[in-house]
């Protein structure tokens, strides 16, 4: 009968899925602990480019202002000296 | 907290692990990336040869995106670049992989699961089920989808668009000496694998053959590059629309910020209504390529009287932005 109840509340199959079984719960326990493993040393990574990555940015705030910046598909548009950003103090973060 | 931010991420370095879930025993994985609050998951699934499974069905929508080897399912093979929308309770024939095969697979709803069932769910909406070979059954079209699009040199097939959410899933292609000098970001989550080929982004660097990532909404990436060219598989999981700016620097709060400000321009009552409702503050909010936008508007000068005050500084700085309030209801 709430089996029945249940299905006529439903308007979709996920809201029906039945519970998570055991071996389904241990995969997921153990994927989510492999994940957080994975995320800290893509943040370590990153972390360790960051002097490449300044200067790619000082690379790419020249091309804006002289080959231009793409506003819209190959639509270009050069950016003026004092419209460029400065960078702010502090790291930068990349990986959020 | 849904997905993290996961980019780059290289499978190919990474080992498969055996599949001891119901449905998949006989087959070996990669998590991409898992929804720490729902399972919904994407994978790359070895199908060691032998392989089989009953017909059957999941609890959830899956995607499918065959890498090499050959899949039959029911009276369908699926061979390299074959894609299947599954939604979720549609009763799949029986599988068998006799020598082996790859696939990408997207659990949308909820982590990995199988029934067995020779019927499909009463309440799947079998119309969405969708299964062709995305190399050999559709041509290539120009990437400007939407405005603002990508540079010419990114081509597109879309092969599954959601009418609700407007979520696309898609095969990409950069040609060789592709390049855009533009930041990106959107309201939606990206994801991409990159089947073949390596490309180059101003944040994280470069992508190559195996290169994933799942990028939450409002990160910057980009500019681009691709020397040799690139064929990957990418989704969204809502409407993908290009915010391009030239500010390395910005945060993803600062970037939310300035999405809302476009809406506040474009579509100002609507951005009144939904983010104004008792909160009294008529001017939207700071969009940093833009800053005195406020501050010339006469109208709003006169409604609101104050700009740049630590309220208006605070609103930028990485912090959980506040919902409006609900109104209480009104007693009778």
């Amino acid at each position: 009968m709430a089996k029945a109840r249940a299905k006529a509340k439903a308007k979709r199959v996920q809201d029906l899925k039945p519970p998570r079984a055991a071996d389904a719960a241990a995969w997921f326990k153990e994927n989510i602990a492999l994940q957080k493993k994975r995320y800290a040393a893509i943040v370590k990574e990153q972390n360790g480019l960051e002097r490449d990555r300044q200067k790619w940015y000082a690379n790419f705030l020249r091309i804006i202002q002289t080959k231009g910046f793409n506003a819209n598909g190959d639509l270009r548009v050069k950016i003026p000296a004092n419209l460029i950003p400065k960078k702010p103090k502090g790291r930068s973060r990349v990986v959020f | 907290m849904a997905r993290p931010h996961i980019e780059p991420f290289v499978e190919l370095n990474e080992p498969f692990l055996k599949f001891d879930v119901g449905g998949f025993k006989g087959s070996h994985y990669k998590v991409l990336s898992l929804d720490t609050d729902t399972g919904a998951c994407s994978l790359k699934v070895r199908f060691d040869g032998g392989y089989k499974r009953k017909p059957g069905l999941h609890y959830s929508d899956l995607e499918v995106f065959v890498l090499n080897g050959e899949i039959k399912v029911g009276d369908q093979v699926w061979r390299e670049g074959h894609y299947a929308m599954v939604p979720a309770g549609y009763a799949l024939g029986a599988i068998s992989v006799p020598k082996g095969a790859e696939a990408l697979l997207y659990f949308n709803d909820s982590e990995p699961h199988f029934e067995e069932s020779g019927d499909s769910h009463e309440l799947t909406l079998k119309e969405a089920f969708k299964s062709l070979n995305s190399y050999e059954d559709m041509p290539w079209g120009p990437g400007n989808l939407v405005t603002p699009s990508v540079a010419t040199g990114c081509l597109i097939k879309v092969l599954h668009y959601d009418p609700l959410t407007e979520a696309l899933s898609f095969l990409y292609c950069m040609t060789p000496e592709f390049a855009q000098d533009n930041i990106s970001y959107h309201d939606s989550a990206e994801e991409s694998y990159h089947i073949w080929g390596t490309s180059w982004m101003m944040q994280f660097g470069e992508l190559p053959t195996g290169g994933y990532f799942w990028r939450p909404a409002y990160i910057n990436h980009g500019a681009f590059r691709c020397k040799l060219g690139t064929i990957a598989f990418g989704r969204t999981d809502s409407k993908l629309h290009n915010y391009f700016h030239y500010n390395p620097w910005t945060n993803p709060k600062q970037n939310l910020l300035r999405a809302a400000a476009q809406v506040y321009r474009q579509r100002p009552l609507l951005y009144q209504w939904q983010a104004s409702d008792g909160h009294n503050h008529p001017h939207g909010p700071p969009d940093f390529q833009y800053p005195g936008y406020y501050e010339k508007n006469p109208n709003i000068r006169a409604l609101h009287g104050h700009f740049g005050g630590e309220s208006d500084e605070r609103d930028s700085r990485d912090a959980p932005m506040k919902l409006p309030k609900k109104k209480a209801k009104a007693k009778k």
